[in-house]
């Protein structure tokens, strides 16, 4: 019993530690996942802690069901629009990407480490895959908004380059204990067989669990627990089928998610929730796993790999892997710098272990160096890297809160609840100035602690809490409208951004000519704007894509889909 | 030419109220026009306004629109201002009702300057405290002063 408590005891105490020291990390831009990292050592055999902890095997059950937990919320969020602009490049860096990257740092690791080829390689195979999650959540602590293209490629290629890794791991790790060679047709057969009974079977359990939750009434609390599970079940499924559990969860996941029905909203919260409790659990796991001290033996070219995995064989691998798409170099160089390494080569460096090679733990220190120096170097300047290099596009702010009503019409219609802000168009004004006036139903205000209706004569004041009831997607004009600060000149203010005047996606290149005197070429007269800016652009267009016309530019200001909505209007002596 | 001769005083109204889009614009084309012509030519301005409104909405964010359009049978630019008591919609992209409306048309010759004189005026309307201070200026000659600043390097250019 004693043992029993104590147990808990610790487990709590280490994860309440992590989760407040991770809140203070938010606000420096530092990763969360370091923190957990670095409670988990400081409370393992070498720290203050002196909890020893070897249990290889635990902490490979841990990892596994972390990884299948957090790829099955990647699947989840994973927005299936996205796979217009950003699908194919992200295959692309998935595979070919991760081998180039695989094969690169196997060389290097051969070299330096004077490891046997295939040591190497599977040195290279297990840092190959990169973690998003962290790209974002510093993302978002810093208010950043990337173009589309960019982010959604960054997202789904570390959503699927994870089973490409564990692949190649697991390939490189039978290679070696069967004594066999790479060049065995078996290869082939396991890859077909890993990949495609994954795919399919992934996606076969994600309509069933889509169907599922579609037709019973549960608990709200309920949904994200039946999805977690059901996806837990795909996932080991699919691996006692000889398919890749990974892969499975990821595209289980991701079926699920199109389907944007009653309570999703409330699930992705609860899944956010369990998604972080799976990383920092393994985190914390795999932090008292690691014996600091060791690690510190292969420093040298464990930094040595990190460096050359940083700065050589990311940027080759991505630039190989984007040659096709027509990225431009700004896009291309941030993508590469942000290859984040996660918690899955962490994960991956322990089925070494497992498999019984020897000198196994050399590739747990030397991930950890890897993944360390990453999360430090890399995670540390990716607002920084986007901001330089311009592939951010003006940011949508968030109100106070939000709650889908469920009511059977479309568009969306939500509360939501705003604060005024001081010195904002909202502080002070009436109930006219209100934007979409029509559509929007103030349902109440809370000032000085009390709840007054909004009448005729009503004027906003800094501090309200406004409730409203509209359409989801006049919110981010709404929110603007109560929080943006008049007087502070945003670092990207949207009229700089696009131009001070909008044009419809719709209307025709010949009516903008003869409303502005400006030439546009003669192919591209009888098009619409949607339909020109498409023309000229090399790539499906993303908010923020600029093409210039004579003396104008137009820049993608919003989209619908595919369809260019919104144009912004930029004339050459504005800027 | 100069900007007090772009904007005229009796071009700038600062406390009106209508009820529509339409109106506004109507007014606002009744401003622009000659007065010996008077309405026919007001009507050609409110058709070309009226065409710009239809590539997309000429409000520009916070409760500002600005209508402009090429006409054949002026020679100069002209402006006109017109500001309100009580928002109208535009169409805003920001949803916001306007309250502000500048008006300018230009001659169908010189698309240059309409292009210079547009952007200037996107520019000082894109700063906070600018706009700040033409909403709230109180007079008709205070607003007019204030055009004549924003737009002085421009009339200059268009003078040489």
């Amino acid at each position: 019993m004693d043992a029993t408590n104590s147990f808990i005891l610790l487990g709590a105490l280490l994860l309440f530690t992590s989760i407040l020291a991770g809140m203070a990390s938010s606000r420096f831009g530092f990763p969360l996942l370091l923190i957990f990292l670095g409670v988990g050592m400081l409370a393992g055999q070498d720290g203050v802690g002196g909890v020893v902890f070897d249990d290889f095997q635990t902490a490979f059950l841990i990892g596994n069901l972390a990884l299948a937990i957090i790829l099955l919320d990647g699947g989840l969020r994973t927005h299936i629009r996205t796979f217009r602009v950003a699908l194919r490049p992200a295959v692309s860096l998935a595979t070919v990407g991760v081998m180039i990257t695989a094969g690169a740092m196997g060389a290097l690791a051969t070299w330096l480490m004077g490891f046997d080829w295939y040591y190497g390689l599977l040195m290279g195979a297990i840092i190959g895959s990169t973690d998003a999650a962290a790209v974002f959540s510093l993302l978002k602590g810093s208010g950043t908004r990337l173009n589309e293209r960019v982010g959604s490629t960054l997202e789904i290629e570390s959503g699927i380059n994870d089973p490409m890794a564990i692949f190649l791991t697991i390939t490189l790790l039978e290679v070696i204990s069967a004594g066999q060679s790479l060049l065995d047709p078996w290869i082939l057969v396991f890859l077909v067989q890993q990949f495609g009974i994954g795919a399919v079977l992934g996606v076969a359990f994600g309509f069933l669990l889509r169907e599922v939750l579609r037709r019973i009434e549960l608990a709200e609390g309920l949904y994200a627990l039946l999805i977690a599970s059901g996806g837990l079940l795909s996932f080991a499924l699919i691996n006692e089928l000889g398919g890749s559990g990974f892969l499975g969860v990821y595209l289980t996941g991701l079926v699920i998610g199109t389907a944007r029905n009653r309570g999703t909203f409330h699930v992705l919260r609860i899944m956010d929730g369990l998604a972080w409790l799976a990383q920092a659990g393994m985190f914390l796991i795999l932090g008292l796993l690691v014996t600091p001290t060791a690690v510190l033996d292969q420093i040298v070219p464990a930094l040595i790999l990190a460096f050359a995995l940083l700065l050589v064989a990311r940027p080759i691998a991505i630039w190989i892997g984007l040659w096709p798409f027509h990225f431009n170099w700004r896009e291309t160089t941030f993508i590469a710098w942000v290859g984040l390494r996660g918690a899955v080569p962490i994960v991956l460096a322990l089925f070494p272990m497992i498999y019984g090679i020897p000198d196994a733990e050399r590739f747990f220190e030397i991930a950890y160096v890897v993944v360390i120096t990453s999360l430090l170097i890399q995670g540390s300047t990716v607002p920084l890297a986007a901001r330089l290099l311009k592939v951010e596009v003006p940011p949508l702010a968030e109100p106070r809160q939000r709650a889908d009503l469920n009511l059977p019409i479309e568009p969306r219609l939500e509360m939501v609840q705003f604060v005024v802000g001081e010195h904002t168009d909202a502080d002070g004004a009436g109930l006219d100035r209100l934007p979409f006036g029509e559509s929007v139903t103030v349902a109440g205000v809370v000032r000085n602690l009390a709840l007054r209706k909004a009448e005729r004569g009503f004027r906003f004041q800094a501090g309200d809490i406004v409730l409203t009831i509209i359409p989801e997607d006049m919110i981010n004009d709404l929110n603007r409208f109560f929080t943006g600060e008049r007087r502070k000149k945003a670092a990207l203010a949207e009229q700089t951004f696009f131009g001070a005047f909008s044009l419809r996606g719709g209307a025709r290149i010949a009516d903008l000519a003869q409303v502005y005197g400006i030439q546009p070429p003669e192919a591209l007269q009888e098009a619409t704007l949607d339909e020109a800016i498409k023309s000229l652009l090399r790539n499906p267009p993303v908010v923020g894509d600029s093409v210039d016309l004579d003396r104008v530019s137009l820049t993608v200001r919003e989209m619908d889909g595919p369809t260019i909505t919104q144009v912004g209007l930029k004339f050459r002596e504005e800027t | 030419m100069n900007t007090a001769e772009l904007f005229p005083i009796h071009h700038i109204r600062i406390d009106e109220l209508y009820q529509s889009r339409k109106r506004v614009l109507e007014v606002l084309s009744g401003l622009l026009a000659d007065d010996e012509l008077g309405g026919q030519q007001a009507t050609r301005i409110f058709e070309a306004l009226v065409a710009r409104e239809r590539l997309g909405c000429t409000a520009i964010g916070h409760g500002i629109a600005v209508p402009h359009g090429r006409v054949d049978d002026i020679l100069t630019p002209r402006g006109a201002l017109i500001r309100l008591r009580e928002g109208v919609d535009f169409g805003a992209p920001d949803g916001a009702p306007v309250t502000l409306v500048i008006g300018l048309v230009i001659p169908e010759d010189c698309p240059e300057q309409h292009l210079e004189i547009l952007g200037r005026l996107a520019r000082h309307l894109n700063d906070p405290d600018e706009r700040e201070t033409i909403m709230e200026a109180q007079s008709a000659e205070r607003v007019q002063a204030l055009m004549v600043e924003w737009l002085k390097d421009s009339a200059e250019a268009t003078a040489s």
